[in-house]
């Protein structure tokens, strides 16, 4: 789902870097927040928030990681607190509950893996425009 | 902005669609959930039952036990529940109390018997605790209030003898949520018609015991864990009018009688 675009124009090494570990960034929170989707959501926003002056290659790739984290939240928060009902209250294990923790653990994984694939295309300097989240990175971040 | 909008549908449609093919998985199955906890509740009721034997003693007059089984059986075959699942133990003890356990066993002590007025009383306590079996309220209770991992640490004999008492002893004195309460009563209400038993008596049984309720003799456990008796009892009256009225009793009075000598004996 991943989609190759020339930039407007090419970034320079700092640039590659920056845009880089917006996606290593996202990487880290999932790892260090994984039981709380919150803290990779905060994290993010933070990266996000404190490259918003810098050059929009950075800034494009952040938004983008941002928009990913932003979304996975509302999935990975409800998966959260389904889970917390079921060990703390007296919610039963049902069949649904288990596919939707499948299902969320395999659209993190997808999420992961294009990440870590990002993170290193964006380094050597190549845009790359998700689905979806490119596609709205491109309508909010301008030049 | 057709383009973005076909793409995010696109990611909603395929998290819905993983999520709708996994649920075809019988994972529950998979996983052997219900397996697991079957057996942490069976093993739960032993060691629990087993708590209550060892403190107190089991009634194992033949005679006590025919004539409680059978007012269960006719209770259970009324209702459609299977009687195999509610095992009844009677414990000689002075004081007024019956409660469930986990995997099915009704404890009932010997004085809530011989306090009953009549059949009738008794037949609405115990529909009012196989209701708390049938409800699964005895594991839910117990997970809230002790907790899983516990639980589960007590049925592996993970815990020591101290934690178990005090885990038995959670269902033997304390109450359930106001909610769960209300749930039992109008079931038995339920139960004691389809057995074509007077439900009054049950509503009646409570309003007597509400009498006491502001000083409470020690005595009177089953109203301590059964606390606003008064508004339970009208609203058993309220829920049961209208209902059937062709009542007659599981047991003769004779039979009733007897029972009552029997434990009074002890």
């Amino acid at each position: 789902m991943n989609n190759f675009k020339e930039f407007s124009y090419k970034p320079e090494d700092h640039e590659c870097e920056g845009a880089s570990n917006s996606y290593l960034m996202s990487l880290v929170a999932i790892i260090v927040g994984l039981p709380l989707p919150i803290v990779n959501l905060i994290a993010s926003l933070i990266f996000y928030l404190s490259n918003r002056k810098s050059t929009y290659f950075i800034r494009w790739h952040c938004t983008q990681a941002f928009l990913a984290q932003f979304f996975t939240f509302f999935i990975n928060s409800f998966g959260f607190w389904w889970t917390i009902s079921v060990v703390f209250t007296e919610e039963p294990v049902t069949i649904n509950f288990i596919a939707y923790l499948i299902a969320v653990a395999i659209l993190n994984l997808i999420e992961f893996v294009f990440t870590i694939y990002t993170a290193i295309q964006t380094r050597k300097g190549i845009h790359v425009e998700w689905w979806f989240y490119g596609t709205l990175t491109n309508l909010i971040c301008k030049p | 902005m057709k383009k973005l909008f076909f793409q995010g549908l696109t990611i909603v449609l395929f998290f819905l669609g993983t999520w709708f093919i996994l649920a075809q998985i019988d994972w529950v199955k998979v996983f052997m959930i219900e397996e697991v906890t079957d057996k942490t509740e069976q093993e739960l009721g032993s060691l629990f039952l087993e708590v209550f034997k060892q403190s107190e003693t089991e009634n194992r007059n033949p005679e006590v036990k025919a004539l409680i089984d059978k007012m269960v059986s006719e209770i259970c075959k009324a209702n459609q529940i299977d009687k195999e699942k509610i095992k009844v133990h009677v414990f000689d003890k002075d004081e007024i109390n019956a409660f469930a356990l986990p995997d099915g066993h009704l404890v009932v002590y010997s004085d809530l018997i011989i306090n009953s007025d009549n059949q009738e009383e008794l037949a609405g306590v115990i529909c009012h605790e196989i209701a708390h079996i049938q409800l699964n309220h005895v594991m839910k209770k117990l997970v809230k209030e002790i907790g899983l991992s516990v639980l589960i640490s007590i049925s592996t004999g993970g815990t020591g003898a101290e934690v178990t008492k005090q885990a038995a002893k959670t269902l033997s004195s304390s109450a359930f949520d106001r909610s769960l309460e209300k749930d039992a009563d109008l079931a038995a209400v339920d139960y004691l018609v389809n057995a074509k038993v007077n439900p009054k008596p049950f509503a009646d049984f409570l309003y007597k015991l509400s009498y006491n309720e502001d000083g409470i003799p020690s005595y009177l456990t089953w109203l301590e864990t059964h606390p606003d008796s008064r508004e339970r009892a009208t609203y058993i009256l309220e829920f049961s009018k209208g209902k059937s009225s062709d009542y007659k009793p599981i047991v003769s009075s004779q039979d009733w009688e007897k029972l009552k000598e029997l434990l009074k004996e002890n």
